[in-house]
């Protein structure tokens, strides 16, 4: 009897155990609601984002210094 | 140099509009890139997600061929006013025009090896619309070699002009009318209009048309750039050899 209860113990705490990591499983969390959807395509975006502000920054440094570049040789080509 | 080369080279300081137009090709970009993978897309077999190549790779054709009509023009300046700034601007835009070429090339190999090849282990089958693209960047690499092969700066200048004038000749055959002619997986082949299958949902034609749009703003960014940078070298390098004991 003893035997009989405490399998049924352990069958109902493992039952509970499968359904709390089942409904964990079918309920996305906080930021996972939102990259997980739409066949994960937010991922792929923010993995393009990363990539094309990278790029963008690149460019911006390089547009200052040219512009950086360019006013010293103004100025030394006037002073000559 | 002469002190004429030496003021064309000496480009005016860019502006606010310039700025201005910096910052709209940043938001522009980041807009499309946003609409572009999130955006709603036709339900195609076969292409599924990758339909949303479209926004990228076609725009960089498009680059290609303005890039090297921007060549082309200032090809034709330099032959008539034989201004050096010409041949900086000629050089710059074949240089951008041709790597928007060869990305297009690469992400168009990559989008056919897992739609039209899945299941093979093809990468290149012949496409013909491939292989006249392929032959296009040939003959613009060769642009490059030719600028390399002459040590004499303005018979450089000169020679890579002329061929330029001819090279952007060959550009709206090989890319446009001959694939355009023939048995081709890629969508515009036998006479077709291109893009037929893909423009179902009209939210797609307006994001292709700004990534169109925004690509050719980012050449013109990224060619201005180039061209201060390459401006900026010569006179560096002239006003060295002037120093030079």
């Amino acid at each position: 009897m003893q035997t009989a209860l405490d399998t049924l113990s352990a069958v109902r705490d493992t039952a509970i155990a499968l359904l709390d990591a089942d409904a964990a499983q079918q309920a996305p969390q906080g930021i996972e609601r939102v990259m997980l959807a739409s066949d994960k395509l937010p991922v792929v975006l923010v993995v393009v984002l990363i990539i094309w502000f990278g790029l963008l920054f690149l460019l911006f440094r390089t547009d200052w210094r040219i512009s950086r570049i360019e006013k010293e040789l103004n100025e030394t080509e006037t002073s000559a | 140099m002469t002190s004429t080369d030496r003021d064309n080279l000496m480009l005016p300081p860019r502006g606010i509009g310039y700025r201005v137009f910096t910052i709209i090709v940043a938001v522009w970009m980041t807009t499309v890139v946003c609409f572009g993978i999130l955006g709603h897309i036709s339900n195609l077999p076969i292409l599924e997600h990758t339909a949303r190549n479209l926004y990228f790779h076609v725009p960089m054709w498009f680059t290609l061929m303005i890039g090297w009509f921007v060549t082309a023009y200032h090809s034709l300046r330099l032959l008539v006013t034989r201004r050096r700034i010409h041949d900086v601007r000629a050089e710059q835009a074949a240089l951008i025009a041709t790597v928007f070429g060869v990305l297009g090339l690469t992400t168009g190999i990559v989008w056919a090896r897992f739609t039209w090849y899945t299941g093979t282990n093809i990468w290149w089958n012949g496409d013909p619309r491939q292989v006249m693209v392929a032959v296009q960047l040939l003959i613009c690499g060769a642009y490059f070699v030719l600028r390399s092969a002459l040590d004499d700066e303005r018979q450089r200048a000169r020679l890579a002009a002329v061929y330029a004038l001819f090279a952007t000749v060959t550009m709206p055959f090989l890319m446009y009318v001959l694939p355009r002619r023939m048995e081709s997986l890629h969508p515009g082949a036998e006479g077709n209009p291109a893009f037929s299958q893909m423009d179902i949902a009209p939210e797609m034609r307006w994001v292709f048309y700004a990534s169109a749009i925004g690509f050719l703003m980012l050449f013109r960014w990224i060619y201005t750039l180039r061209v201060r940078m390459r401006a900026a070298e010569i006179r560096v390098s002239e006003l060295r050899a002037a120093n030079w004991p």
